[in-house]
């Protein structure tokens, strides 16, 4: 009786497909602790240009984030409606970080150099 | 089982007209309603960057290693909340229960780490809420984030009481799913925060 309410549950909890394995799950955290390892290091690796570190620190954290959306919150998985529901607020957030340093004029986050 | 699951689907009192579950579909709007409110917090500490006329500066106060082992605790703990989530969808209880307090624990942890590193701010480097631009944005920014784990440790906690009083089972899938979802939220916004803050130089 209980592993049909596993199975009932797991197929009915949101309307969304399959999830992972766990497998997937150890993977998918290994990657992201290599990420991580990377993203340190890379700060005491002297002769690296600002652009280029700033620019591979934000694409690797955004690859982290997408993993972690995707994989342990099952969200390529999950029901267009509930991808809909984070990915639109989600855009309006980093509108509103842009919005905001433009307001203030301060896109310091790039070298002046770059702009 | 196909027949029984569409059952117990029709008789679910939380699954709504669309076929989703109410209450899933409403955390993720509130997960989505908090992307832009850590959205306005980062947006405010990058205007203010740099264009503080006194107090210590980030990079005079920032412990990178014990910022990064606090990352790395985050991550653990996403791993080990799927763990529980896929033990429970076996229904294997007793591991469920685990990984759950392991999540907990990881997550105390880095609730600890930060109360050490904002007292190592405040006694050390006399930097306050009210010090700088870089004190308030910093402040409110991690401390809103650190607010959010310690609400979700205090959400594991109770779910690991009531599987250890036989009150959690896989029936209860969908509760321990909408804390994991919460729970990996406050962790993509440390991966966001981690590097724009503390990583970016």
């Amino acid at each position: 009786m209980a592993d049909q309410h596993a199975v009932a549950a797991a197929a009915t909890h949101g309307g969304g497909g399959g999830h992972a394995t766990v497998k997937t799950y150890i993977n998918v955290a290994i990657v992201l602790a290599i990420i991580t390892a990377v993203e340190v290091a890379s700060l005491y690796i002297p002769g690296i240009p600002g652009p280029v570190l700033v620019i591979s620190l934000l694409a690797m954290s955004a690859v982290k984030f997408f993993l972690v959306v995707g994989f342990f919150m099952h969200l390529r998985y999950d029901h267009p409606i509930m991808r809909a529901l984070f990915v639109g607020p989600l855009i309006i957030a980093i509108a509103i970080i842009l919005a905001v340093m433009a307001l203030f004029s301060a896109f310091v986050l790039l070298p002046r150099v770059v702009l | 089982m196909a027949d029984h699951a569409a059952v117990h689907a029709i008789h679910d009192p939380n699954i709504g007209n669309t076929g989703l579950d109410n209450r899933k579909v409403g955390m993720w709007a509130f997960l989505g309603s908090d992307c832009m409110f850590f959205g306005s917090l980062i947006g405010t500490y990058l205007a203010y960057k740099g264009k503080s006329i006194s107090g210590p500066l980030p990079h005079e106060v920032f412990d990178i290693p014990l910022t990064s082992y606090s990352a790395a605790l985050l991550l653990a703990s996403s791993l080990t909340m799927v763990l529980a989530l896929a033990a429970l969808q076996q229904n294997r209880l007793k591991p469920a229960t685990g990984w759950l307090f392991a999540t907990a624990m990881l997550g105390l942890h880095f609730v600890l780490n930060q109360v050490y590193e904002f007292t190592t701010f405040v006694l050390h480097h006399n930097l306050t809420l009210s010090t700088s631009l870089f004190g308030s944005s910093f402040f409110v920014l991690t401390g809103f984030h650190g607010a959010h784990v310690t609400g979700g440790v205090i959400w594991l906690l109770i779910l690991v009481m009531l599987a250890m009083r036989g009150k959690l089972d896989a029936r209860d899938y969908t509760k321990v799913e909408i804390a994991g979802l919460y729970w990996h939220f406050v962790d993509i916004v440390w991966i966001a925060i981690f590097t724009i803050i503390y990583l970016i130089p």
